[in-house]
């Protein structure tokens, strides 16, 4: 009896705490973190001293800006393999148009902009109004940036100009001012998603489009409109890469492709669609980049770095797949 | 104004040494090894999607321009699709082109391709990267680069700035690459075991990309307290890595690397406020395409073969002795040029303008 009355008084709370997914997801993306900074701390200190922290921390704050872009689509059921051309080709307009001048700098970007709208809307427009399949169609608009990024550069590379530089490559504080453009990035998301009456339509859609649908929401619309955030979120990435690496190879955003969709997995975010959480993509962000540089600062060879990372990234998305929860949330039977 | 006979003769007479002396000159610049055969001749990229590319590209169409039997110079771009080099390869051979110069990305993938070429009896040359296969048997001739000079060149160069030994950081492209362990072995010929390697065996990987080989530099700065020489084979892709040591307090070390105006242009920019910071370049061979197209040539041509069959890269720049050169920095030309090339710099950034 005893047993019970402590199911009924104490687990309705224990359930109110975990039906919160956001607390759930936030809660193992934060606890892998932590026990990551640890393992590093034992095994390669030298990955987690500040230099390194400096040095990498840029690296994280793309991770993150792409992992929210992809974040929304993935929300409405989607995925965005054009990820890869956009951010290349966002990286070089914003090197070849300037051609090293700062003063043209801003119209660059500009132009780059333009171009994740347009490429956005693409996008949106195959897979929400001619209901093609997300893979199939962002497939197709990839291949078209990549057109543009041979049109734009030919293929080759451009030193950037000195102020993206500056802007991109530079700190302020002494955080890399790289981090800041991903905070900025994480605190417009989330205000708009979870606060906005036009965010929560967009999870709801995401959640279930045909009840929304009845509802009398434009389904079509938010759906469009996540592959344009998604292309503005990229174009934003590329152009920092741009300012990071001075002399960015003209395929950049080839490998930010998997880590994108892997961080949103490991945020919490159903491959399925529904509600996103864009603080634990952006922790998973800063995990899976310390992850790459503990291999590097153990120092193993290539190949055992690659498999670690394959490694700790099943391992990460297993635990989401194990359902923890299962024996608090199950209703206690009728005594 | 009216002539005499004898004034008319000697007139004739000096123009005809003129024209002699002129045909002799013309005669001259006609290298040995182009041929009087007339030939067509294509340069085959497995990956031209770089500057490097296409420095080199613009420096085999000078070189093979200089022949004048050469009727007609083709290029093709495998854009790093194996089964595109292939097509390439046999499209031009298809076409009638009679020499083709390739580099053979793709390594022994594109060796059949090459093979059938050579077999229908044109000239192929492969350079650079090895494709297997035999001088005679499945191409004219393959005409190597010998790393392992560039890294005895950059071992004797830390010889000279730490001659009592050191710690040093090896950065090379994709894991296993054969031109850094050819650097490796060039390195380990000329330095003892006082000379310690930080990296991880053979080297540490970068895929030369520079957002890569920023974390990696990251990681090993963080790492290595003590770090003498940065021995690299890809310097401009260092530029936008070395201000992590500024970031961690310290000077850039001594750097033992391939030129580049961008990386040139950095060390002028920076060396004042890093005093460690010592620049050693070797070319970063665009020349060695020169060498291919010359064989190629003179195979279709029927002109002399050169006698060379390995590129040897220059030293090009010393910060220390500046010998052969001091470091060189043209600002008002792109950062992606060699000025160790042959080909001008103003040539070279019209073929990296190009689309």
């Amino acid at each position: 009896m005893n047993k019970t009355v402590n199911e009924t008084t104490v687990l309705p709370q224990l359930r109110h705490m975990f039906a919160m997914p956001h607390a759930r997801s936030f809660l193992t993306v934060v606890t892998s973190t932590l026990a990551l900074i640890l393992v590093c701390l034992l095994f390669a200190p030298s990955s987690v001293t500040w230099g390194a922290l400096s040095g990498s921390l840029p690296f994280a704050a793309i991770i993150a800006i792409v992992g929210l872009g992809q974040l929304l689509v993935v929300q409405q059921g989607g995925f965005d393999l054009s990820l890869a051309g956009s951010v290349s080709l966002a990286v070089v307009v914003s090197t070849h148009y300037p051609q090293g001048d700062n003063a043209l700098l801003l119209t660059g970007v500009l132009i780059a902009i333009g171009c994740a709208i347009l490429a956005g809307l693409a996008n949106g427009i195959l897979v929400s109004f001619f209901r093609l399949n997300a893979i199939v169609a962002t497939i197709g608009v990839n291949a078209l940036l990549y057109g543009a990024v041979f049109a734009v550069s030919g293929g080759v590379p451009k030193t950037t100009t000195t102020l993206l530089a500056a802007i991109a490559g530079g700190q302020t504080f002494w955080l890399p001012n790289a981090v800041y453009f991903a905070l900025a990035a994480l605190v417009v998301v989330s205000f708009i998603l979870k606060k906005s009456v036009a965010g929560r339509r967009f999870e709801a859609i995401g959640a279930n489009p045909l009840a929304t649908r009845a509802a009398g929401l434009r389904v079509q619309l938010h759906q469009l409109l996540a592959y344009v955030y998604a292309q503005l979120l990229y174009c934003m990435a590329g152009v920092l890469i741009a300012g990071i690496t001075r002399e960015p190879t003209a395929f950049q955003g080839d490998s930010l492709l998997l880590p994108s969709v892997a961080v949103v997995v490991l945020g919490g975010t159903s491959l399925l669609g529904g509600r996103g959480f864009p603080i634990s993509t952006v922790i998973a962000a800063f995990f899976l980049n310390q992850l790459s540089q503990f291999a590097l600062a153990v120092g193993v060879p290539y190949s055992a770095q690659t498999i670690i990372q394959a490694l700790a990234l099943g391992f990460g998305i297993g635990v989401y797949s194990v359902r923890w929860t299962v024996n608090v949330t199950r209703q206690p039977k009728p005594a | 104004m009216k002539c005499s006979v004898r004034q008319k003769l000697a007139l004739a007479g000096a123009a005809t040494v003129i024209a002699l002396a002129c045909s002799s000159l013309a005669q001259a610049e006609t290298p040995s090894w182009c041929g009087s055969k007339k030939a067509t001749i294509a340069l085959l990229d497995g990956y031209g999607g770089n500057s490097w590319r296409q420095v080199t590209t613009a420096s085999g169409k000078q070189e093979a321009l200089k022949c004048p039997s050469i009727t007609k110079y083709e290029y093709a771009d495998g854009q790093g699709d194996t089964q595109k080099a292939i097509s390439d390869i046999k499209a031009m051979a298809a076409k009638g082109i009679d020499a083709l110069v390739v580099f053979p990305d793709a390594g022994p993938a594109v060796l059949p391709a090459i093979t059938a070429v050579y077999k229908s009896g044109k000239v192929i040359v492969p350079y650079r990267v090895e494709a297997g296969g035999k001088a005679g048997v499945n191409y004219n001739k393959f005409i190597g680069t010998d790393f392992k000079n560039d890294g005895a060149n950059w071992g004797n160069f830390i010889k000279s700035v730490h001659p009592q030994g050191g710690n040093l950081l090896f950065l090379s492209g994709p894991a296993g690459n054969s031109q850094g362990l050819d650097e490796l072995a060039g390195l380990k010929s000329v330095l003892g075991p006082e000379y310690k390697f930080l990296n991880p065996d053979p080297f540490d990987v970068t895929n030369w990309d520079p957002a890569l080989t920023q974390k990696v530099l990251t990681a090993e700065i963080a790492k290595n307290n003590k770090i003498d020489v940065i021995v690299s084979d890809f310097g401009p892709s260092l530029v936008g890595a070395l201000p992590l040591f500024k970031q961690s307090g310290r000077s850039i070390p001594a750097l033992a690397t391939s030129d580049g105006n961008s990386l040139g242009c950095f060390w002028t920019d920076v060396q004042r406020d890093n005093p460690d910071f010592k620049l050693f370049t070797v070319s970063t061979e665009n020349d060695n395409v020169r060498l291919a197209v010359q064989w190629a040539v003179a195979e279709a041509t029927g002109g002399k073969p050169p006698q060379e069959e390995i590129f040897k890269g220059p030293v090009f720049e010393n910060s220390v002795t500046g010998k052969p050169h001091p470091v060189q920095c043209r600002k008002d030309l792109p950062g992606q040029i060699y000025l160790s090339a042959e080909l001008s710099p103003e040539d070279q950034t019209k073929a990296v303008s190009t689309k």
